[in-house]
Parts: C-alpha cells; sequence; structure tokens
C-alpha cells in the first residue's frame, strides 16, 4: 500500500495554491494599469478566500515549527510540516524574502489580502511573489515524487 | 518571454487537442460504470484549454509586469497536464471491459456515502494506493492479478478511508493532533535528564510522535475498511500482507522515524482488537492465530522501539472511533451477509461470502469464483 498519496496531496494543494497567486496577482497588476478585469474579479475574490484558509491552515503550523527542533509539529503531514520549515528558513534570510509574509503577522497578511486600499497593493504583490518562490521550491520535491524525473 | 511563453502554449494547445481527439476515439470502449470518471476526464481537458487560451489573451495585452504570473500560469498548467497524462487519463485508454468488476465495486461504495456519492472513481494498474482529491475523481490502483478476482477486492475500502479523511480533513487533522499530544505525555520521562543525551532523547521523542500522524491515517483507513467490508478485511488484509517477509514482522528502529506505515504486525493486532468488539470473533482470531504463527516460525519477537507501547492502545482506539464517528463510513451488516443470496446492492456479502467458500474448499474455490463474477455482473446490468 503506497503513500504516495501524501505527495500528490500535497502536490495538488501547491499547485492550486499557486493558481490562486497568479490569477490575484495578474487582477492586481491590471487594476494598478488601469485596465479593468471585472471578468476575472470573481476569480480573484476566490483566489483570495484560498489564500486565507491556506494561511489560517498554516500559522499553527509555523508555531509549532518555530517551537525548535527538538519539539513534535503536531497535526500536519510530512510535506505541511516541511514546508513550515522552509518558511521559517525563508524568514531568517532576509536577502531573499522581505515581504511582510515573512516579515510581518498573519494577520497583516490577512488584512492585506482583503484590503480594496490602493497603497496596500504592492505590499500585497510583493506578499504573492515571495509565497510563489517558496511554493515552487516545495512543488519541486512533490512533483519529483508524482511524475518521476526525465 | 513573451515569445517563448506564445511557443510553450501554443505547442500546450496541440497536446490537449490530440488528447481531446484520443478520449473521444476511446468513448465507445468506456464501460458504463466509468461514465462519470470520462465525462470529468474530458471536462478537464476542456478546462486545460480554456486556460491555456486565457494565458494567450493575457499575452496579447502587452504588459511585461503579469509574464511572471503568465509563466508560472503556463508551468502550473504544464505539470498539471503531466499529472493528467501520467495517471488520470490511462484509466479511460487502458479500460477493458473486465474492469467493470472493480468499477462496480467502487461505484457502490462511492454512491453508499452521501459525502462521495457524486465523486467518480476509476482503476488503474500498480500496487494498492489511492489518490484522494475531493471533489475531484478518485484513482484507485490495483495489481493486475487482483482485478479478476473477489479476495482482494476489500483492500479497496481501506483505500477509500483516505478518500473519507480527505473529505473530513481538518477535523481529522484536529483529532489527530489531540492523540500526538496524548502521546507526547506517554513519553515524557518521569526524571529529566540534563546530560548530552537529553537533547538527542527529546528529538528522538518528537520523531515518534511525528511519525503518528501518518501511522494514525493508516490506522483510520485499516478502521474503515473493517467497519465497511467486515471479516472479508481483515481476511484480504491478513492474506495480502503475512507472505511479504520479515519487514511485515519488525522493522528497524532507524527505519521507523517518518515510516509511511506502521508495521503490519501491529496493524493486524489493532484490527484484531476491533474486530472483537465488533463481534468477528472467528475472523480475528484466524489472523491473530497465523501472524503468531509465522512470527514464531521465523523467531520473530514483537518490538516496536519505543514507537509504540501498549499504554497506548486504548488512546489510538478513541481516537479512531472519533475519526469513524466523524466520517461515518457505511456500517457492515452482518445480516446482508447471512442474507447474502438474497443481496445484490452491496457487494459486501459476496466479497464475504467468497471469504468462506475459500477456506470451505480452497481447490474448488476458483471454478465457484469465475461462476459468481459472471453472475454478479449480468445482475448489476
Amino acid at each position: 500500500m503506497s503513500i504516495r498519496w501524501l505527495a500528490v496531496r500535497s502536490f495538488q494543494h501547491s499547485q492550486d495554491l499557486l493558481a490562486a497567486i497568479n490569477t490575484l496577482s495578474i487582477h492586481l497588476k491590471l487594476q494598478a494599469a488601469g485596465r479593468t478585469d471585472s471578468e476575472h474579479t470573481a476569480q480573484a475574490n476566490q483566489a483570495r478566500e484560498v489564500l486565507r484558509s491556506f494561511l489560517k491552515m498554516l500559522e499553527p503550523v509555523i508555531t509549532d515549527a518555530e517551537r525548535g527542533e527538538t519539539k513534535p509539529v503536531l497535526g500536519a503531514d510530512p510535506r505541511l510540516r516541511q514546508l513550515a520549515k522552509s518558511f521559517i528558513t525563508a524568514k531568517r534570510n532576509c536577502h531573499r524574502f522581505h515581504s511582510a509574509l515573512f516579515r510581518d503577522t498573519f494577520t497583516r497578511v490577512q488584512q492585506l489580502l482583503g484590503s480594496p486600499k490602493e497603497q496596500d497593493r504592492k505590499p500585497l504583490l510583493e506578499c504573492l511573489a515571495e509565497l510563489r518562490v517558496l511554493i515552487e521550491e516545495h512543488v519541486h520535491t512533490d512533483a519529483e515524487q508524482v511524475l518521476g524525473e526525465f | 518571454m513573451r515569445n517563448i511563453l506564445r511557443q510553450s502554449n501554443a505547442d500546450l494547445l496541440c497536446d490537449i487537442d490530440r488528447l481531446g481527439e484520443r478520449l473521444r476515439q476511446a468513448a465507445t470502449a468506456v464501460p458504463p460504470e466509468l461514465m462519470p470518471f470520462y465525462e470529468w476526464v474530458t471536462n478537464q481537458c476542456d478546462a486545460f484549454r480554456e486556460a491555456v487560451k486565457e494565458h494567450l489573451h493575457y499575452l496579447d495585452l502587452n504588459q511585461a509586469s503579469i509574464l511572471p504570473d503568465v509563466l508560472s500560469k503556463t508551468q502550473v498548467v504544464t505539470r498539471n497536464l503531466h499529472l493528467f497524462n501520467r495517471f488520470l487519463v490511462s484509466p479511460v485508454l487502458r479500460g477493458c471491459p473486465s474492469d467493470r468488476l472493480c468499477l462496480r465495486v467502487l461505484q457502490w461504495l462511492h454512491g453508499a456515502h452521501p459525502q462521495t456519492q457524486h465523486i467518480p472513481a476509476a482503476i488503474s494498474d500498480g500496487d494498492y494506493a489511492t489518490f484522494p482529491d475531493p471533489p475531484n475523481p478518485t484513482i484507485y490502483f490495483m495489481p493486475p492479478s487482483a482485478q479478476h478476482r473477489l479476495l482482494y477486492l476489500p483492500l479497496f475500502f481501506h483505500e477509500y478511508g483516505h478518500l473519507l479523511y480527505a473529505c473530513h480533513r481538518p477535523e481529522m487533522d484536529a483529532l489527530v493532533r489531540n492523540l500526538q499530544g496524548v502521546l507526547v505525555q506517554f513519553l515524557e520521562p518521569s526524571v529529566q535528564r540534563d546530560d548530552r543525551h537529553a537533547p538527542h532523547d527529546q528529538e528522538r521523542r518528537s520523531t515518534i510522535v511525528e511519525t503518528w500522524y501518518e501511522w494514525t491515517v493508516e490506522l483510520f483507513c485499516d478502521a474503515v475498511g473493517l467497519v465497511i467490508g467486515g471479516a472479508a478485511f481483515i481476511h484480504s488484509f491478513s492474506m495480502y500482507f503475512r507472505m511479504l517477509g520479515r519487514d511485515e514482522f519488525q522493522v528497524r528502529a532507524e527505519a521507523l522515524e517518518h515510516r509511511g506505515h506502521p508495521v503490519t504486525w501491529l496493524r493486524i493486532q489493532l484490527l484484531v482488537d476491533r474486530a472483537r468488539r465488533m463481534n468477528l470473533h472467528d475472523a480475528a482470531q484466524g489472523a491473530e492465530v497465523s501472524w503468531n504463527t509465522i512470527a514464531e516460525e521465523m523467531k520473530v519477537n514483537e518490538d516496536y522501539f519505543g514507537f509504540y507501547e501498549a499504554e497506548f492502545l486504548t488512546a489510538i482506539q478513541q481516537t479512531i472511533d472519533d475519526m469513524l464517528t466523524e466520517a461515518e463510513p457505511r456500517h457492515f451488516d452482518e445480516q446482508a451477509v447471512e442474507d447474502s443470496e438474497a443481496s445484490t446492492s452491496s457487494p459486501v456479502p459476496l466479497l464475504n461470502r467468497a471469504w468462506r467458500e475459500f477456506f470451505k474448499d480452497v481447490q474448488k474455490y476458483s471454478e465457484w469464483e469465475e461462476s459468481v463474477i459472471s453472475a454478479y455482473l449480468a445482475e448489476q446490468r
């Protein structure tokens, strides 16, 4: 009985997250460029919901993981534990990751996600771009396990 | 960058169109039980096409700022298409009439629960596994040799447990988290060391507790199998694993760390305990005796190197009980098994009868099995 389901679940979750990040990012950028993108507004709102749920799920796992290597992370599968650990490593790398996602609280990022204010667009786009990097690196491992190497 | 993306998206479009053609050609051979899955696959193919067309539309906007997003979008679709080609298309393209037995069982299994009745199912070749991603279809993998027999079909019920877990993931994860909290308490030493070994010991306890996430999921799936299939499940499970060798009985301490499944002997013991609570005494006794006999013959002692202790049992079984309450799998109906001749809607009586026939006369079993499979499929037309 194979446990590939764990990698597949993680792969698909990461793919869904990337889709949400890209949809919202394009919507915000077209808005900023003065191009009305009303047909994709509903998709952008859906993407915000996907990202909100993800952050809500990730936050307690990161809290557990931040207690240190010798304390267990509870209620999370190995791939989510790994993602939380990658997030903590990224937080320590201020050269590569400097958006609010890694420098501020999750509450602040949730606020940015829901904010209609123009001045919040840029910091939100920075968060999305850096979250995309983190998830792309994470999905690579799953893709290798699920799809194999060429 | 824009040109690179145009080329790659145009190429994706060709790929998707060719795949769509092959799927259309395969339509006439698709058995009725696979139609919901087939429809999902063709819709998904259309969704890929629409996504790629959207990428091309974004490229036509000539907005440099969105190029990184369109690049990432294209990569997402490319990877999804690879997954689609690798696993999701083959149940349709490789499909054959003899898939109907497995598909019938899966159709009943999904239909028997309100949360899975609208999730299409399909089968593919491979070791027992599943890809649960509700509300998307679930693919069940099964070794080809087992697909045309009755005895190992109950192992689908374990795989179905993974789908139920996925349907209730937040609640299930919370229950597993509670159990892990209890295990932290059990593993806490009565006297705290303060020497150079202390951090290593603490890390080891942490590894044991984290490993129990995957183990609890698997034990829940075993319990789902037993609840749905009754004695047939424990017979299938025990028979499938008991000749796979020493690793099914004992695994080295280092290899237990973050292992995806508990040692099979432990799974058998927890199944036996649960089967007894379900009054399936004969099946429980049969599995217990056969595993103990083989272990004795191989001179293997029971040792889980601290990953499992007898004092964990009550907390584990209580957690699994709570998970079963949450997921509500369809319960094995003993009366239906007794009336197996009359019952046609559920395959469970037939699967239990198969094991009784097998134990009654192994020599005559194959012939019996072949005839009842034909009758079962004819009834279900």
